[in-house]
């Protein structure tokens, strides 16, 4: 039986941005809201959508992803026809070869693709906070009668030259694709969510491979060579919450957004559109008496007896007595020891950081960096680690990084 | 053959000692009372078996199971969706007798054609009154290397007060024993003895087959207990052994027990020995993480995940999905899933059970001896 439409994910990005946070692991496995990684919200998104088959395009540091996303339960997605399957790049007859670009992921890939001989193909991209329905945008595809559908959102003009923006007319036919223009002739920035026609993506993708000078690369050349052959391309526009966490601040900041979802948008609450993790299975968190929470977010396993401001803690966080955190993101399993002081940073998994160690600091003369700690680091006793410091490898009691 | 899986299968009896906690059975068993915030007392003894290598697990339900078998769906959280043995769950069976069984002898003998086809050597019986990081493997060694008939489990504490109130025209019985060297003297049976006993904990190991055979010969005479009719009167002929658990145990025998044993857990100690060493698994809900609004408030207090506290908390135990709302005091409580206190409301040792609503500005406030229970669904 043919599938309606199936997913394909990009998750093969390095996040080099993201630097110590994905050092051992992808970008879409990076942890995000408490219990989430990146990845949960495409996926959730396409099961609450309906979609039931889902292509995983993983290169980069694949293992905490593999190991992740398993056999697709915790989302819904072990089915006997299609569920979710994870598509690293593989050894074939004729040679092997690294995905050279997003287009050269898909291509490599339409032997998976033609198993369910679908109508439609969407692509993910697995990198993005954003609750969408991924029905609805297939519903305005069909009624445009379109061959390439792209997600856009609109966005302050001034911030226009940093996006690809798609131009178009009256009827949200796209009329031209600009990369990063100096001289913005739009404000609708393409989210990298694309619908198409499998049967056109399939004969551009060809088309595409066989173009030696190719990047291979959906914005750099599938695009641009539908509008030169004048394809029937529309702009979807979505209104929603969305945000890319490709940077440490951009990361910390949705982050922050969570929670304040009465303002931002990103809520995380809603019973009609869940999100799904694999979950900790720990025990309900604790608060000690002589603890202090404040307008945070607290998962499964935490133990709290310091003082706990605006933060997000992960399961299984420790703030001992006396610890301040405040303006942080603390990712599963860390320790944050007595009388350390941890601020506006990010702290990875696993990481301890020791007693009266301090970690970031409030943005003050604006400075606003976010200190990040990366996965597994023990920062030593009496350690300070400054507000723009990157931190990868143990830092011994009593140093200081800037 | 690779030494993973124990040979023994679990029997486990949901519905022993439902007549101590009527409230709190009135739309389940035993075995799906919600428990130290997310669990269900099922969850400790099946995690505690699957722990050990278990993994051919049969429960014989009497009534009100609907809501275990919607917590246990097929079994997937504590990895027992299994193609052989995993969990089987056996409904009262209709068709030969349509009597509800109210002993071990008669649930076991409703399953004799079952236990025949089973591969396991050993089998281990268990209530489920009582939540407990349970080493299984640890007592099946031991219970082989003493080379008993049967083994029993017990802890050595004060008869637990809800076993005072005990009704054996309602079928519960209770155990306590006198060992003497690591065997079982003597069985008595509902003893008022005060001071520290060897309270048996209802679990038992034993071969397979003996019991199949024991549990026979039993039913054609009419019997009905285990522990009365086929062990007490024989236990100069059996070899019984007696196996001290020295670990972490929370029991159940009424609704003051149910509500202490709830608040213990926010001693750390306690906590760490219920949850250690083995991991406790449960249905999965994904909630998302608890909320900590402006203005709210937390001492002392476990909570699970789903929460969204916007008032002020102290001494409680809260489960999935509660809410409390904006000024809302809430102090030594136990709030099952979903319980909603709203803005302004004043409560103090209160049981809330299932979804229910607790209304803005209520006063409501039971106290330490006598904790008032709020039943399924209400609204106050």
């Amino acid at each position: 039986m043919a599938k309606e439409m199936i997913a394909m994910l990009l998750a093969g990005g390095q996040g080099s941005r993201l630097y110590a946070l994905t050092q051992k692991l992808a970008k879409p496995a990076v942890p995000f809201g408490g219990k989430y990684r990146i990845i949960d919200f495409p996926l959730s998104n396409c099961v609450n959508s309906g979609i039931d088959t889902v292509g995983i395009l993983t290169q980069y540091q694949p293992m905490v992803l593999n190991e992740y996303i398993g056999n697709g339960q915790p989302w819904d997605l072990d089915r006997l026809y299609g569920g979710v399957h994870v598509l690293p790049p593989y050894q074939q007859a004729s040679g092997s070869d690294w995905y050279k670009g997003t287009a050269n992921a898909i291509y490599q890939n339409i032997s998976f693709i033609e198993r369910y001989n679908p109508q439609y193909v969407i692509i993910l991209s697995g990198d993005q906070i954003c609750k969408q329905d991924y029905s609805d945008f297939l519903r305005f595809h069909k009624e445009k009668g379109a061959e390439f559908s792209v997600a856009v959102m609109e966005v302050p003009w001034e911030e226009a030259p940093r996006f690809g923006l798609m131009v178009a007319d009256e009827t949200d036919r796209i009329t031209e694709f600009q990369e990063k223009p100096k001289h913005p002739k739009s404000n609708l920035a393409s989210m990298g969510i694309y619908i198409f026609n499998w049967d056109i993506l399939k004969k551009y993708l060809v088309e595409d491979e066989a173009d030696p000078n190719s990047e291979n690369d959906f914005g750099n050349n599938i695009i641009p060579n539908l509008l030169r052959d004048n394809r029937s391309m529309y702009a979807y526009r979505f209104s929603g919450y969305w945000k890319d966490v490709g940077t440490i601040s951009s990361l910390w900041e949705a982050n922050m957004e969570v929670l304040d979802p009465e303002h931002s948008g990103i809520n995380l609450f809603d019973d009609e559109w869940k999100i799904y993790s694999r979950n900790s299975g720990m025990p309900g968190h604790k608060i000690s008496p002589e603890a202090v929470i404040e307008n945070s977010m607290v998962t499964d396993g935490c133990r709290i007896s310091g003082s706990v401001k605006h933060s997000i803690l992960f399961a299984g966080v420790r703030v001992e007595a006396g610890a301040e955190v405040e303006d942080a993101v603390v990712m599963g399993g860390s320790v944050i020891k007595s009388g350390a002081v941890v601020k506006h940073c990010i702290i990875a998994e696993n990481v301890v950081v020791g007693e009266n160690a301090i970690v970031g600091a409030m943005p003050a003369d604006g400075e606003k960096g976010v200190a990040t700690v990366g996965s597994g680091v023990y920062i030593g006793d009496g350690a300070k680690i400054g507000p723009n410091a990157m931190v990868n490898n143990n830092v011994k009691d009593g140093d200081v990084q800037w | 053959m690779v030494n993973t899986n124990t040979s023994a299968l679990g029997i486990i009896f949901p519905n022993s000692y439902d007549s101590l906690v009527p409230d709190l059975v009135s739309e389940r068993l035993m075995a799906s009372i919600p428990f130290a915030g997310r669990y269900r007392m099922v969850d400790f003894l099946l995690s505690s078996m699957v722990n050990s290598g278990i993994d051919n697990i049969s429960i014989i339900v009497r009534k009100n199971y609907h809501s275990l078998m919607d917590h246990l769906g097929s079994g997937r959280e504590w990895d027992l969706t299994r193609k052989n043995g995993g969990l089987n769950i056996f409904p009262p069976y209709s068709e030969k007798n349509v009597k509800i069984y109210s002993g071990r002898v008669e649930a076991v003998a409703s399953i004799l054609d079952f236990l025949k086809n089973q591969k396991e050597k050993y089998v281990i019986l268990s209530d489920t009154h009582i939540a407990a990081n349970f080493d299984f493997h640890r007592m099946l060694e031991e219970h082989i290397e003493s080379g008993a008939d049967v083994s029993i489990a017990y802890k050595k504490e004060e008869i637990p007060a809800g076993f005072k109130n005990i009704q054996v025209s309602k079928g519960d019985l209770y155990y306590t024993l006198l060992v003497k060297d690591s065997r079982v003297k003597r069985i008595f049976i509902n003893s008022p003895e005060p001071g520290i006993q060897n309270v048996s904990m209802n679990i038992y190991i034993m071969n397979r087959e003996f019991l199949m055979e024991q549990v026979t010969g039993a039913y054609a005479r009419g019997y009905i207990y285990f522990e009365r009719d086929i062990l007490a009167p024989r236990l100069e002929k059996l070899h019984v052994h007696a196996y001290e658990f020295q670990g972490y145990t929370a029991r159940v025998s009424d609704m003051k027990s149910y509500f202490d044993e709830n608040m213990k857990l926010l001693d750390d100690a306690n906590l760490d020995g219920l949850f250690a060493p083995s991991p406790v698994y449960t249905k999965i809900r994904d909630d998302n993480p608890t909320r900590y609004i402006n203005g709210a408030t937390a001492k002392n207090v476990m909570v699970a995940d789903g929460c969204v506290i916007e008032g002020n908390l102290e001494n409680c135990v809260l489960s999935r999905g509660v809410k409390v709302g904006k000024g809302a005091t809430v102090k030594n409580c136990v709030l099952m899933q979903d319980t909603v206190i709203e803005d302004g409301a004043d409560v103090e040792y209160l049981i809330t059970d299932k979804n229910v609503t607790i209304s803005a500005g209520k006063t409501l406030k039971g106290t330490d001896t006598f904790p008032i229970y709020v039943a399924k669904g209400q609204v106050v």
